[in-house]
């Protein structure tokens, strides 16, 4: 099972628009993913563990898992360029 | 008519939690949602209510005593309580003129854009919240609704108005074309570009930077809430004078706070998001093709390294000006998680100078203290008109995000003239 990083500022907020398009998109693909919702400044404590960081806020850190930004799920534009991006991710 | 009146009154006084579950209900469906998922948000707004309570009970009923214990054997007068913004965005939903708030800001921001007074589209329905607390401090002053929204518009406009005057040096330091950030916690500290601009001028500091990664290794810790609940609980245990068993349960609960308390508002969150989804198509539809910037979350900026590390090294900062400032009664907690978004507009008027960017957050940070001490008595009244249990005795709340909101007290002060 992957483990998926969902950031945000406070952890709170945005992450919770993406925590639940993931949700829903894996569910739809029959995909069993660990979700785990944090602050950015969180990602230090899972680097070893995770093994994708969706983000709607900005990360100029390498890691040695992929990141991909999400925020399309804010703006609404481009939504679906996103998904299509974060469900090849969930599938490998 | 009178009938109406008396409906709309009974409908009032039913208790602050259940007119946003309505309130909720009532905008999916004019958003053309079916009766079923409305229902369902408004359900699990009223829910996360009930979490928060308990969380809320959990902090002041733990920490009310210790900064009380503290006060008492060492002096410090810290006996202000800062819930944090999480608290707040649930004091600021649960008062009766929340209901209002999210058609009254979309209609604002359509009349501005019309208008052509502001070239911000904010789509950000959730931060919404910070109007709503605007809205509801005047009117536990004034009684009246109307001066309440009023206030609320006030407050939106300066976000606006920010937003759109910060938005050129927000794109160009953050990359982030297209967007404003329009945040009332971020928006509050917009002063301190002026700051920063002063400082840079200064010979000799000017040319002082630091090391974003050292930064983030030496304070990474501070990043953590569960370990700033553990510790900051743990060693105002100690300072109350607490015994060894007392000082470990204080620090567990204080940690417990800290992590619960995001999980409980992000079922708020989760209540709020399909109208919050449905205002934002709205919105795209009817001004997406225009030369505008999307009003975002303060969140798309919070990544960038030195925004981190600037906010890492604020949070002990902040602890200490809390205890050395003269007058100041408030016991940071809750909002030292918040830092971040304090310095967003301050990082990038800084290019992203970490010596900088911590001289003018520690300046704006002192500032937010002593207007969150001074509004200490009305954020409580606040909070306990929205039913919270708040402790008996000395011990009061506020917060330093929107509770040390400049924007905020200032609009606060204006209608306080009045009432």
């Amino acid at each position: 099972m992957k483990k998926v990083l969902v950031a945000c500022g406070a952890g709170i907020a945005t992450s919770t628009v993406v925590n639940g398009a993931i949700e829903e998109m894996a569910k739809e693909n029959n995909l069993k993913v660990n979700l785990v919702q944090i602050k950015i400044t969180e990602v230090g404590s899972h680097v070893d563990t995770a093994d994708l960081l969706v983000t709607t806020a900005m990360t100029k850190k390498e890691y040695p898992f992929p990141v991909i930004n999400a925020r399309a799920f804010l703006t609404g534009i481009g939504i679906e360029d996103t998904k299509k991006q974060i469900l090849e991710e969930l599938k490998k | 008519m009178q009938g109406f009146v008396d409906f709309i009154q009974g409908f009032l006084d039913l208790g602050a939690t259940v007119i946003l579950p309505v309130a909720i209900l009532l905008l999916g469906l004019f958003f053309g949602q079916k009766i079923g998922k409305a229902f369902r948000s408004g359900l699990t707004i009223g829910v996360a209510f009930v979490g928060i309570f308990l969380v809320i009970d959990l902090l002041v009923l733990n920490l009310g005593p210790a900064a009380q214990g503290m006060v008492d054997r060492l002096g410090v007068q810290l006996n202000v309580i800062d819930v944090g913004w999480p608290a707040t965005s649930s004091i600021a939903w649960a008062s009766v003129v929340a209901a209002f708030i999210i058609p009254l800001g979309l209609v604002v921001n359509v009349v501005m854009l019309l208008t052509k007074t502001t070239k911000t589209m904010n789509v950000d329905i959730w931060n919404f919240w910070h109007y709503t607390f605007m809205a509801a401090m005047v009117y536990a002053i004034s009684g009246s609704i109307i001066q309440g929204l009023i206030a609320a518009v006030l407050f939106q406009i300066v976000c606006l108005k920010v937003a759109d005057w910060t938005a050129p040096m927000m794109s160009e330091f953050y990359e982030l074309p297209g967007v404003s950030i329009a945040t009332g916690s971020t928006i509050s500290y917009a002063p301190g570009i002026f700051l920063v601009k002063g400082i840079q001028k200064i010979p000799g500091i000017r040319n002082w930077n630091a090391d974003p990664d050292t930064i983030q290794k030496r304070f990474g810790i501070f990043g953590e809430s569960i370990f700033i609940g553990l510790f900051l609980g743990a060693a105002i245990g100690a300072l109350a004078g607490y015994n060894v068993g007392e000082i470990i349960e204080i620090g567990m609960a204080m940690a417990a706070v800290m992590v619960l308390m995001p999980r409980m508002v992000k079922i708020l969150m989760e209540g709020l998001m399909p109208v919050s989804e449905s205002a934002r198509e709205w919105l795209n539809k009817r001004f997406g093709d225009r030369e505008i910037y999307i009003g975002l979350d303060a969140a798309v900026a919070l990544g960038h390294p030195a925004v981190i590390s600037t906010a890492l090294i604020l949070v002990p900062i902040t602890v200490v000006l809390a205890v050395i400032l003269p007058g100041n009664a408030v016991l940071p907690f809750g909002d030292l998680a918040t830092i971040p978004f304090i310095v967003a507009f301050i990082v990038g008027a800084a290019r992203g100078n970490i010596v900088h960017s911590v001289i003018v957050g520690t300046i704006m940070i002192a500032i937010s203290l002593y207007i969150a001490t001074d509004v200490a008595p009305i954020f409580t009244q606040m909070a306990v008109n929205a039913d919270f249990n708040m402790p008996e005795g000395s011990a009061q709340i506020s917060s330093i995000d929107q509770g040390g909101n400049i924007v905020n007290y200032v609009i606060y002060k204006f209608f306080a003239l009045f009432n």
